[in-house]
């Protein structure tokens, strides 16, 4: 097991210099719409400009550290029929992808945080004053948060064994997920009603909770929903996933000569 | 015996949509489905060693059917087993004694070396450093790889990709392996050569081999026993050689001779072609002696050549006939 999850990472760790630019876009690329979100904020509310940055510098971080794309290539893949070669061969297809994922992620984490610490330098608000605890809480809220993503997306990706073109409906769910999971506005901004409902969804436990752990805001109380809600979310998602695969292949029409 | 087959069937359910612009705006709402029957009671089995070609046009069944011994596609009814296994059931010891190659997919990783993909392929099917050494270097001599190893796959032509292709599928030395059009898209040169590898090693490690394809030279060339299948039916299963003599109870008879000899051919057969000396007549199987003697002996031959039809000719028939029975 061991054994094959190193030589897939390997090959997915020449495959992604194979694409440098295209890694290189995937990092910075996807830091403009935060960026942008930030300045908004900071011109409506320009007295608390600080905060603003430390948010939304770490929303980037934890985004980027937590981004899911498995249902892009399983809706490429299993449309044009190449996902068969996956599925003949004797490692279950979910590996390859965890497998991506920690070659990527460990990427932009190598990548990431060293722009964080020059930022600090010249940046007093990024300077992180969290206790030994507080770092482990977050990096636990931070995998979980990876998880349920990643989860989510190759749920999607599944659906692709019965419909076209799920990355739609996929779309629609990123889309409501920019509100809930706290990447249009800091959880304190958002009216109540808002946050009582963002307990009940997988969104919150994506982002922003890991997020609110990073920057100082989590309380105990939203330490132990949050982290209740994203046990029962990871678990939910993964027995979805373990009971839909074996459907899903029934289904699977394995397209094309 | 390796592979066995019985009563197998496959039907999906399509979505049929009319053209135009309403009716594409209909089908958001209602939408319509059709089943089709795509694999009708098939049996067969094949035994452990053999090359058997699937033959049949376009959509006749040979891919769903392949699809379906590989474990890609779940029967709708009827039982298939590959050396003991239900392929449907996915086991990865089954999925360790097979390969699937597919002419039109690739399954080494488009953007890096297919090395790269070997050692994968290593890992995942647990092939120890010994034997893949062994294997990759008996691959990469028979297929001549070795200045193919370190290029992106993307780089490759066509036949490079798909000797490539070939060795990353036997890295685990398979003892059943489905090719499906193995050689589509390649020159004649290329071709030949990949058919010769594919009957060398079925020679050399008795592997069982399913082969579909539309060039009649690969199954000529490679298979003494072909199945038909066109509109999801096994029409024929058995020698190729049985199936030409059954279809064609003729064969063709080239004469050259001096362009001014003139005779009268319609005595001896029915004339396909008589121009520039060159006659080519169409005569009965079991009268292909008489008439050659007697041609021999009533004018002056300068060569005579007795062939048997072309396989196309002989698989269109059978494709025909099976369209008179409907």
């Amino acid at each position: 097991m061991i054994t094959k999850y190193l030589a897939i990472l390997r090959m997915k760790y020449v495959e992604m210099f194979a694409y440098q630019l295209s890694t290189m876009v995937w990092m910075f690329g996807t830091m403009v719409q935060p960026l942008i979100t930030m300045m908004v904020w900071m011109n409506i509310y320009p007295d608390q400009g600080e905060s603003f940055v430390l948010y939304f510098v770490a929303l980037i971080m934890v985004e980027r550290l937590t981004s899911a794309w498995d249902v892009w290539e399983m809706d490429r893949q299993i449309r044009e029929g190449t996902f068969s070669y996956q599925i003949v061969r004797p490692f279950h297809p979910i590996h390859w992808a965890i497998a991506e994922n920690i070659v990527y992620k460990g990427l932009f984490l190598v990548v990431l945080v060293p722009c964080w610490i020059i930022l600090a330098l010249f940046i007093p608000s990024l300077r992180l004053h969290l206790s030994v605890t507080g770092w482990g809480l977050f990096l636990a809220a931070l995998l979980l948060g990876a998880v349920i993503r990643f989860a989510m997306s190759f749920l999607f990706g599944i659906l692709c064994f019965w419909m076209n073109k799920v990355t739609a409906i996929y779309a629609m769910f990123e889309t409501v997920s920019l509100f809930l999971s706290g990447q249009i506005a800091p959880f304190s901004l958002l009216p109540p009603v808002v946050k009582q409902i963002s307990t009940f969804f997988p969104y919150r436990y994506m982002i922003g909770f890991p997020l609110e752990i990073l920057t100082g805001t989590a309380n105990s109380h939203t330490l132990m929903i949050g982290f209740i809600g994203s046990f029962i979310w990871a678990v939910v998602l993964i027995v979805i996933i373990s009971l839909l695969w074996n459907a899903g292949l029934k289904k699977n029409q394995a397209v094309g000569g | 015996m390796t592979i066995q087959v019985q009563d197998l069937n496959k039907s999906f359910r399509v979505h049929v949509r009319q053209e135009g612009w309403t009716e594409a705006l209909r089908s958001l709402f209602k939408r319509e489905y059709q089943t089709v029957q795509a694999v009708k009671d098939v049996s067969f089995t094949i035994n452990t060693g053999e090359i058997v070609g699937f033959l049949g046009p376009n959509g006749a069944g040979k891919t769903t059917t392949m699809k379906m011994l590989a474990g890609l596609l779940h029967p709708t009814s009827g039982t298939i087993e590959v050396d003991g296994f239900k392929p449907q059931e996915q086991k990865n010891e089954f999925k360790k004694i097979m390969s699937l190659v597919m002419g039109q997919k690739s399954q080494l990783i488009w953007d890096i070396p297919p090395m790269e993909t070997f050692l994968v392929n290593k890992s995942v099917y647990e092939i120890d450093d010994h034997s893949f050494r062994q294997t990759l270097d008996e691959l990469v001599e028979l297929l001549e790889l070795q200045p193919l190893l370190g290029r992106p796959v993307r780089n490759m032509s066509l036949g490079q990709r798909m000797k490539c292709e070939l060795a990353c599928s036997l890295l685990h030395r398979p003892s059943v392996l489905f090719l499906d059009e193995p050689t589509i898209g390649l020159d004649v040169n290329t071709q030949e050569k990949v058919r010769q590898f594919i009957a060398n090693y079925n020679r050399e490690h008795k592997t069982t081999i399913l082969l579909t394809s539309h060039y009649m030279g690969d199954v000529t060339a490679l298979c003494d026993r072909v199945m038909i299948i066109n509109h999801g039916k096994l029409l024929y299963d058995g020698e190729l050689q049985v199936l030409s003599e059954k279809l064609t109870p003729y064969k063709l008879l080239e004469v050259r001779l001096p362009s001014s000899t003139r005779g009268p051919w319609e005595s001896y057969g029915e004339v396909v072609t008589f121009e520039d000396g060159k006659l080519t007549l169409r005569v009965a199987r079991d009268r292909v002696p008489l008439v050659s003697s007697e041609l021999l002996a009533n004018y002056e031959i300068n060569d005579l050549n007795i062939q048997d039809p072309p396989m196309e000719e002989v698989i269109t028939l059978a494709f025909q006939e099976e369209s008179h029975d409907h």
